[in-house]
Order: structure tokens, then C-alpha cells, then sequence
């Protein structure tokens, strides 16, 4: 179950990152995605019937798979601050262009770079 | 420009691939138990951490970690260069009202009461450096509403906290490292490895989540204060 | 069972958050969406996940979006109604006056809030500091205004009065009349619109003579431009406000904006 809501939740990212325009909302969905993969990696470690990987002395049970959880606590600390690193390059690009529109900001980079000439040899 | 073709043959050879992708989970099934049991047996036994996934993150894969956190600390750099070029803005309040202000001023210690409690604890309950660190960064953001911008500033300079980030960094890199350079194995063996579910236990897990707190603390600190001093037009 | 009734709202709430219209409550709902997401966790027995995927997604990149996109301030506008610059069209404000005035806001990292009041209170709402701009197709007819003081005029019009006397201005701005725009409109249609107004400018004329024809109007000589007033005490926001119009002139973002509202 885990697994099929985060293939769902993938192509939810990604079908928003390609049609919304706006450049936040397109990294709101570039978040969705990576929630997805971690989502997916904790649900391919889950057992049916254990418990949490935390030992209480005394007690044998069967455990969670600790390993996809140990990779997705750094994973989610580096998709943080790469968040944060995406949101000033867009805001140093709305200030720019003056518009968070990227179709917008699409067709002023096009026309930018046709005016620009050519470097001679 | 994508014309409303484009657009449509996008959206339906997407919906086919995640279908795909999702027809290959049914195919799957969950890897056998015999696989991560040697992964389940030796946190426990290596390092004495009775919450493996410490035991995990903090012996087993420590490189990892570490690499994860020089990650983090150059985002954080890339963060305040950018940034340094907009705008200052320096406002009266972060919140205009006296409501959020109060509240914030009271959640603010019991924030960073419980970060210190899963920096410690984070070897033997759930917890762990990042989420320590992350909730200090987000207590001293409740200070810094209820109190204002300038009246942090002043306490915690951001030039002094930049080089502190540095510092904390250099010396748990040395930590890891130079046991090394002697002969010894890096992990967990300049403290008593103990009985796993004591506070004292795990051997240098404990030290490590405490450094590991500290510097995400302070790299996500300097993140917040520069979202909240520069504006740029967004 | 709590877990998959939390995976399955999970696709639901990211649906909804991603095709908000306002950024705002998509944030919003992304920083519920990573809250749900840390429940399931909590409920698949990852505790340690659930705890830094709580704090971080839910409070630090809530925080960090809201901390980006929060405007420091509020830039309030005063105006009557103008169909070309600044008209009223259900719910949203359009008009050539409107976009100028957004972009402004936007550049400084103001909220823009417009009213709407009688056109004779605009020049006192200025003088009195209650709000920052005027607008809505005013004409300043004399050289100073005090204690005003208007922008250079971004739009060519006309003045048209009703007792020109040798194409004198009667009052320092125009136009001048009682009321709303839209109370003019149902006296246009009555024939009572020389009761209540003293002069018009064209865009109003243009719109009220749609309805039925007007007499007694008479053009006034001279060049005469719509302008935006500022309180003469506010000289930095009007330097700002020159600066930005000047650099939509100068792209020609002016002139393509006046093509699309007015022409």
C-alpha cells in the first residue's frame, strides 16, 4: 500500500511540475516528489506484524527493516536544504523578470538569447 | 512553445509510464527477512545503540552521515551567497500579531527543551541528531518571533554563527578522522561501548548526535535568518 | 487500518494543495501534506522518520516558503471607478492603471489594496495620509497641487468640462463630480449629468456615451495626461513610483499595456 501511494504521489509531482506555470508551485511539486521516494523507501522496509527498530532490553521481537530508514534520514535532510538552495535561485530569478510565470520567463530567456550576437572566431 | 497537443500526449505518456512503474510493484515482493538480518544484528551488537536505526546511521554507515552533513553545510553556504546580493530588509516584527508573539515566545524553551532531550536520548529512543538540530533551529525562529529580528541578530551574529558552523564541522570531521590517522578504528571506540538502553552506551554515538544537533542547528539557523532578512521580489 | 486511511488521504491532500491558485494554500497544504506523511511513518513503525520528516517538512520548509514569499508591507490605494484603468469585473480589478499599480507593489514587496471611494475624496484622503497613491483617471490641471503631488502623466487624454469658460480649468483636478462613476452613469442616462459634475475626462466620457449621447460637453485646450497623486510628504514613494513607470516606458511595456486596456 505504501509503495502504490508513492508511485501515485510521483506522478502527481510530476504531472504538476509540468502543468503549472508558476515557478513556487512547480517546487512545491519538486518536494512532492522527493516525499514519494521516501516514501517508498520506508514502505519497502516495512514488515507485516513488527515493531519499531528500538531494542527494549528484555524483549525478542521481530523488527522493522532499519536500513531504508537510516538512508532516509540523511535523504531528508539533503532534500531540505536543497529546497532551500531551489527557492533563492527562484527568487533571484522572479527578480530578474519581474514574474514568477515560467512560460513567461521561457519566452524572455528565447528572446535574450536570439538578440545576443554571436561571438566572432 | 508546447502547443495543447503537446500538452496532451505529455499527460497521457506520463499517466502510461507511472502505470508501468506501478505494474512493477505488483510484481515485486518484499526481499527476504534473511537479507537484513545481519543488518538487524549488527547495530546492536557493534555499537550497543538499542535504537538501530542510530546504530545504522552513526556506526555501519558513518561515512555516510558525514557526507550528508558536508551536503548540507554547502547548500547552506550557496544559501547565504545568493542571498547576500538582495535586498536587506530589516522589519519591526515577524508577526504583526500579539497573539502568534506570545505563543511563540512560550513555545520557544520547550522546543529547545526538547531538542536537547532527542540530541541525548537519540541513542537509546527515537530522535537523533538532524531532528534535534532541526527542531533547535525552528525554537530559536519562535524567539526570534516573539522577540524580533535585531534582538537575535544581536545574540546570535550571524558571522560568529557561520564561523562556529565551520568549527563544529572541522572538529567532528577531526573526530571521525583521527582515530585514523593512529591506527584505530573511527567508530565508537574512544568511549565504553556500555549496555545497550543506558543513557551512557553506544560507545561515541551519543557525542555524535550532539555534534551532529549542533551543526545542523546552526547551518539551519543561518538558512532561516537569511529567508527572513533578504527579500527579493518573489 | 490507520495507516491506509492515512495513504490513501495522502494522494487526495496533494491534489487539492497542488493546484491552488493562491501560493499561499499551497504552501499550506504541502506543510499538511508532510504532516500526514509523518503519521504514516508513525504508523509503519518508523519513528525516527516520522520525527525528522514532522520537523522538517512540516516546519522548516512551511517556514522557510511563507518567510520567502511574505510581503513587507501594504501599499492602499484610493480610487473611482474608470472601465479602461481601473474597473471593477466580478471579482478581480482590471484596467491599465491596475497593472501599473501590481507591478509597482510587486517590485517593492508591498500588498496592494485598492478602495473604491467618491472621486472628491480622494484628493483629501491623500492630504490626510490615509492612504499612499491616488488613482482612477486623474488629471492634474494646474502645476502644483498642494499638498499633492502627482507623477508625470502616463496616459494622453482629454478634459472635457461642461461651462468652459474660454478653456480655463475650474478646478485644480479633474474630473470632478459627485459620487461614484457609477452613480454618473444611471444620471447620464436620465439626462442630469450636468447637476452633478463639472468636468469628465475622456475615458468616462468614452464609456458614459455609450449608453446614450451627452450634450453640453466641451473639450478643454492643452495637453492634459493621467497622472497618480502622492502626498508631497512622500517624496520617496513618488521617486520610486516615477522610477518604475519610467522603466515600463522605456521597455515598452507602457505602450503594450495601453494597447491592450485602451485601444
Amino acid at each position: 500500500m505504501p509503495i502504490i501511494v508513492s508511485f501515485v504521489l510521483l506522478g502527481i509531482g510530476i504531472l504538476a511540475l509540468v502543468l503549472r506555470r508558476d515557478l513556487v508551485i512547480k517546487l512545491l511539486a519538486l518536494g512532492l516528489i522527493n516525499g514519494s521516494s521516501i516514501l517508498f523507501l520506508v514502505g519497502i522496509g516495512n514488515r507485516p506484524s513488527a515493531r519499531a527498530p528500538i531494542h527494549v532490553p528484555g524483549e525478542v521481537a521481530t523488527f522493522v527493516d532499519p536500513l531504508p530508514q537510516a538512508l532516509v534520514l540523511s535523504a531528508i535532510v539533503v532534500n531540505f536544504a536543497i529546497l532551500a538552495l531551489a527557492l533563492v535561485f527562484v527568487m533571484i530569478l522572479v527578480e530578474r523578470y519581474h514574474t514568477t510565470d515560467a512560460v513567461r520567463i521561457e519566452v524572455e530567456t528565447s528572446r535574450e538569447s536570439e538578440e545576443e550576437e554571436t561571438p566572432c572566431l | 512553445m508546447i502547443s495543447r497537443r503537446g500538452w496532451v500526449i505529455g499527460s497521457v505518456g506520463l499517466v502510461v509510464l507511472f502505470v508501468v512503474l506501478l505494474s512493477f510493484t505488483y510484481m515485486a515482493s518484499y526481499p527476504e527477512p534473511g537479507d537484513s538480518a545481519r543488518y538487524l544484528a549488527i547495530p546492536l551488537e557493534d555499537s550497543g545503540a538499542a535504537n538501530r536505526v542510530a546504530g545504522i546511521y552513526l556506526n555501519t554507515r558513518l561515512f555516510d552521515t558525514l557526507i550528508e552533513i558536508l551536503v548540507f553545510s554547502v547548500a547552506v553556504l550557496g544559501v547565504r551567497y545568493y542571498l547576500s546580493h538582495s535586498p536587506q530588509v530589516s522589519l519591526p516584527s515577524l508577526s504583526e500579531s500579539a497573539v502568534v508573539r506570545t505563543a511563540a515566545g512560550i513555545l520557544g524553551p520547550l522546543a529547545l527543551l526538547l531538542s536537547a532531550y532527542f540530541a541525548t536520548f537519540g541513542h537509546i529512543s527515537p530522535g537523533g541528531g538532524f531532528a534535534a538540530g532541526v527542531i533547535a533551529a525552528s525554537a530559536v525562529l519562535y524567539v526570534a518571533i516573539a522577540q524580533g529580528m535585531q534582538a537575535t541578530e544581536r545574540r546570535l551574529p550571524p558571522q560568529r554563527v557561520a564561523t562556529a558552523e565551520k568549527a563544529v564541522l572541522l572538529f567532528l570531521l577531526a573526530w571521525v578522522f583521527l582515530p585514523l590517522a593512529f591506527g584505530r578504528a573511527p567508530l565508537s571506540e574512544l568511549l565504553p561501548r556500555g549496555t545497550p538502553g543506558q543513557l551512557l552506551s553506544a560507545g561515541s554515538i551519543l557525542p555524535y548526535n550532539i555534534l551532529i544537533a549542533v551543526k545542523v542547528f546552526l547551518g539551519a539557523w543561518l538558512v532561516i535568518a537569511a529567508f527572513a532578512q533578504h527579500r527579493g521580489e518573489l | 487500518m490507520a495507516g491506509h486511511v492515512l495513504l490513501a488521504l495522502v494522494p487526495i491532500v496533494a491534489v487539492v494543495a497542488l493546484t491552488q491558485s493562491r501560493r499561499l494554500s499551497a504552501i499550506i497544504g504541502m506543510g499538511l501534506l508532510s504532516f500526514l506523511l509523518a503519521a504514516a511513518y508513525l504508523v509503519m513503525h518508523a519513528p525516527d522518520v516520522a520525527i525528522t520528516e514532522a520537523t522538517i517538512g512540516a516546519a522548516l520548509v512551511t517556514a522557510i516558503y511563507v518567510l520567502a514569499i511574505r510581503r513587507t508591507g501594504r501599499l492602499t490605494v484610493v480610487a473611482d471607478e474608470v472601465p479602461g484603468l481601473l474597473a471593477r469585473e466580478g471579482d478581480r480589478v482590471v484596467g491599465l492603471e491596475y497593472e501599473i499599480l501590481r507591478g509597482f507593489a510587486n517590485s517593492q514587496g508591498l500588498d496592494l489594496s485598492i478602495r473604491f471611494v467618491p472621486l472628491r475624496r480622494v484628493p483629501w484622503l491623500i492630504a490626510h495620509g490615509e492612504a499612499d497613491i491616488g488613482a482612477g483617471g486623474i488629471i492634474p490641471l494646474t502645476e502644483s497641487i498642494d499638498p499633492l503631488d502627482a507623477t508625470p502623466g502616463h496616459l494622453d487624454t482629454g478634459v472635457y468640462a461642461f461651462d468652459a469658460r474660454d478653456g480655463r480649468p475650474t478646478s485644480e483636478l479633474a474630473p470632478d463630480y459627485d459620487g461614484y462613476f457609477s452613480e454618473l452613469q444611471s444620471k447620464a442616462r436620465n439626462g442630469l449629468l450636468s447637476s452633478s459634475a463639472t468636468s469628465l475626462d475622456l475615458a468616462r466620457v468614452l464609456s458614459l456615451s455609450r449608453g446614450a449621447p451627452l450634450e453640453g460637453l466641451d473639450r478643454l485646450d492643452g495637453r492634459h495626461g493621467y497622472a497618480f497623486l502622492v502626498s508631497k510628504e512622500r517624496a520617496d514613494l513618488k521617486r520610486e513610483l516615477v522610477r518604475y513607470i519610467e522603466s515600463l516606458r522605456h521597455s515598452g511595456e507602457l505602450d503594450r499595456l495601453v494597447a491592450r486596456f485602451v485601444q
